[in-house]
């Protein structure tokens, strides 16, 4: 019998994601002496001092032994950063496992989850693959659509996804949006808000959902450590509920999949990250200082709210731009799997690596302007 | 409708002649259940039983032939598979029996031509190691449908619909049909019931845009092609030609929603099939021209440059391709002008003392389009007279309506890529790279008619 006639159809169907090569690899092959990495939104200041002296201060010998299988006393320091109790959270490698989690504790066959469909695609992929129908509502004005979202709502949806701010748009609902919104989910089902950029937020007027999830049990927040807290080589997220919901969470969650680097690592960037975080919000703004004037002499429409990234549209294939930048030692996020085709995401870094990645993008899209 | 859903008929018979007429009676029954008429059913029988009695003699002993009818929405096909065992698999050369001066007695070797002359359309593939798939089809018949050009007055906003009903899909064809030449109409826009069927069992996906009033504005439609890939026709406008703005726009919303479509499945590139002057500009990178077959309203044929586009839809990771070193400059040329990082290996022809005496190529013949997709499947010491046979017999089997012939060259095989040299020696010309096209990219060489 054939091998695919063993394989569910929703598995048969759906691609398997193909990450990038290692930064050597790719320099061999595009032939460049140097990569600068705008592509994954890494916090390029690195971790906040006392993280680093973690990480510096691991000793090899402790690599033989196992991890916290639930990464006490991260939970434990987590608990005391947000007052609230220990097993209200539930620390993953990196949000990807928690959003698989909360679809397999949540959904069963025929169920479905809702989120927008030019958004973070993890949401969308693990439910597929899960064989759940993913209901994809479009951005309106590049933000979340609350209303088409509770349109799309029947007696099977399980699962609401929001990106708060979205990536790769950095759209954001404010507190009243929210709280509307949740209203009218009136804990019908469970609403995740996937907070992964929070940080970068500095607005009175943004929601938190640790506040929310108290008046509304249904609220699941998903925050991560690979973001602003530059270490996403570590793989650290985690989920946070009321702990009725995280119980249910935890059923299905893998255990011991979180390194016993990243745990103290993690624990320890939250107890001084106030000035990692002024600092790094200094150099995203420094960076859209420079670039986003760059791109309006260039003619070119370009999106960035919350986050460290901004979005550029371009006059040729965004694919075609990628791979003219690697040429030139600079890497980008195409966009068209991002469902906007002809543009590209840049990450937001120090004033160097700017400049060098906008005398690059103009050379490109000269060079495709002339051709055109 | 998955391939795998689809209604279908499947046979396990050992290769002895005596379940000919089981084969062939299976066949037209399912041909007639399936919605062929009685002359359709007629053919894929008749194709079956050629091939079947083919494979008695050819396949090997040790499996039974799975022989699967299927209904295809739009056609019924003739599937066998089976394991090529210890057998000499030349006499499943499209072009077996026709030269190469066999001396084994070759009569009945004609009987995949014969075959195949019967279909609408016929492929030989490699499905795993030593196993392959011979597949014969033929389509259902429709009626011809009156292209329609009359001017249509159309009012913005327009919006996109991504699954419009039988009747509005019958219509944009013969809208598109009425305002874009023949070449750039797959011929089922002519037979509109055909395209909704497609539709219907997805071997189309299409978009439509409607106006403000829910008439039809536009049209782009795609189909898978391989694993990795979609290829696509259009976009059709039918605006105004005097609105030309509005044309455009609706190009681009066409345009942009098919790429947000496709972008989260596993293709990973979009090529054109039958791009429209609509296609927005810097939207797809030129991968070069094909020599292809048009027919103009007369039904008189000719060949014409067209242009290939091709997109990306991912980040590219680079890699390795395998070519022979004649090819080189070609492929550095096309590789630099798409700024395509990869590793040029240097593929040696292996002795010829190494090679089994027959090689064996895949033949895809497409009557309705005049195409011919030439695919190596083995290597052998007859190649460059087996290629030589091929491009004989197809000229021959098509008279004056000889086909574009093009050949893919699967440069992820180093063996592939060293039999270039067979392939110039047999009028084949490099034209264009087809990235990702198969395991990795695709290269893809057009026979070259002297008075052409």
């Amino acid at each position: 019998m054939p091998i695919a006639e063993l394989v569910p159809e929703y598995i048969r169907s759906f691609e398997a994601y193909v990450p990038s090569c290692p930064d050597p690899e790719l320099m061999r092959l595009y032939g460049v002496d140097h990569l600068h990495r705008l592509n994954n939104n890494e916090n390029a200041l690195g971790p906040p001092p006392a993280a680093r002296k973690v990480i510096q201060d691991f000793e090899a010998q402790r690599s033989a032994i196992y991890p916290s299988g639930d990464s006490f006393f991260l939970r434990k320091t987590l608990a005391e950063r947000f007052g609230k109790d220990p097993n209200r959270f539930l620390v993953g490698n990196g949000s990807c496992e928690v959003i698989a989690s909360v679809i397999k504790a949540f959904c069963e066959k025929g169920d479905n989850i809702i989120t927008a469909d030019k958004t973070f695609a993890v949401y969308e992929w693990v439910a597929e693959f899960s064989g759940f129908q993913a209901r994809l509502i479009p951005l309106v004005n590049y933000g979340y659509d609350p209303e088409g979202m509770l349109a799309a709502m029947d007696h099977r949806t399980k699962i609401l996804f929001v990106c708060n701010p979205n990536n790769p748009t950095g759209t954001w609902w404010d507190r009243d949006t929210m709280e509307r919104f949740l209203r009218r989910v009136d804990g019908r089902a469970i609403v995740v808000i996937d907070e992964a950029y929070r940080e970068y937020v500095d607005d009175e007027r943004f929601p938190d959902g640790m506040e929310l999830m108290e008046r509304h049990p249904n609220v699941v927040v998903f925050r991560t450590f690979s973001k602003m807290y530059a270490l996403a080589g570590l793989r650290v997220g985690y989920v946070c509920g009321q702990r009725e919901v995280v119980e249910y969470i935890r059923r299905t969650h893998i255990v011991y999949s979180v390194n016993g680097v990243g745990q103290p690592a993690a624990a320890a960037a939250l107890l001084d990250d106030a000035e990692h975080i002024a600092a790094t919000r200094r150099m995203v703004a420094e960076a859209k200082d420079l670039l986003l004037p760059a791109f309006d002499a260039m003619g070119l429409k370009h999106v960035s709210g919350a986050g460290n990234f901004v979005m550029v549209e371009t006059p040729v294939s965004d694919s075609l731009v990628y791979r003219q930048l690697m040429r030139r030692g600079v890497m980008v996020r195409t966009m068209t799997g991002f469902r906007f085709p002809n543009w590209i995401r840049v990450s937001l870094v120090q004033q160097p690596v700017m400049r060098d990645f906008l005398t690059a993008f103009r050379e490109v899209i000269e060079t495709a302007r002339a051709r055109a | 409708m998955s391939p795998l859903t689809s209604p279908r008929l499947v046979l396990e018979l050992a290769p002895d002649q005596a379940f000919l007429p089981t084969a062939a009676a299976a066949a037209e029954n399912a041909a007639q259940v399936f919605g062929l008429d009685r002359q359709g059913s007629l053919r894929l029988a008749l194709a079956v039983e050629e091939y079947y009695t083919y494979l008695c003699r050819f396949a090997g002993r040790e499996e039974p032939i799975r022989l699967t009818l299927t209904q295809g929405g739009t056609f019924v096909r003739a599937s066998f598979r089976f394991r090529a065992g210890e057998v000499s698999l030349r006499a499943l050369n499209f072009a077996a029996g026709v030269d190469m001066n066999a001396d084994d007695g070759t009569e009945d070797e004609l009987g995949l031509l014969v075959a195949s002359r019967t279909t609408d359309r016929s492929s030989l593939e490699l499905s795993g190691a030593d196993v392959y798939q011979l597949c014969a089809e033929v389509d259902r018949s429709y009626p011809v449908g009156e292209p329609v050009a009359s001017p249509q007055h159309l009012t913005a906003p327009f919006r996109l619909e991504e699954t419009p009903n039988a009747g509005l899909l019958q219509h944009s064809a013969l809208l598109a049909a009425g305002r874009y030449p023949a070449r750039l109409c797959p011929r089922c826009f002519h037979r509109p019931g055909r395209f909704a069927d497609m539709v219907a069992s997805n071997q189309y996906r299409v978009l439509a845009a409607l106006d403000s009033a829910g008439r039809p504005a536009g049209l782009l439609c795609w189909r898978a092609s391989g694993r990795r890939g979609v290829v696509f026709s259009g976009p059709y406008v039918f605006t105004d030609a005097a609105d030309a703005a509005l044309g455009a726009e609706t190009a681009r919303l066409l345009t942009e929603r098919f790429l947000s479509l496709v972008a989260r499945t596993e293709a990973i590139c979009a090529f054109s099939e039958r791009p429209t002057e609509d296609l927005p500009k810097g939207w797809f990178e030129k991968l070069g021209t094909l020599l292809l077959p048009e027919r103009d309203d007369s039904g008189h044929l000719s060949f014409t440059e067209q242009p290939a586009f091709f997109r990306h839809l991912r980040e590219d990771v680079g890699g390795a391709v395998w070519a022979h070193p004649d090819l080189f400059p070609f492929l550095q040329r096309e590789y630099d002008a798409l700024a395509f990082s990869r590793d040029l290996l240097a593929a040696a022809a292996p002795a010829q003392s190494q090679l089994p005496a027959h090689s064996l190529l895949a033949t895809s013949l497409d009557r309705m389009r005049g195409l011919v997709v030439l695919k190596p499947l083995l290597d052998g010491r007859d190649f460059s007279a087996n290629l030589g046979a091929h491009i004989r017999a197809l000229e021959q089997s098509e008279g004056d309506e000889a086909p574009a012939i093009l050949l893919h060259l699967d440069l992820s095989e180093p063996w592939q890529g060293a039999l270039y040299p067979a392939l110039a020696e047999n009028g084949f010309e490099p034209r264009l790279i087809l990235p990702h096209g198969g395991n990795s990219d695709i290269l893809v060489c057009q026979h070259v008619h002297a008075d052409r």
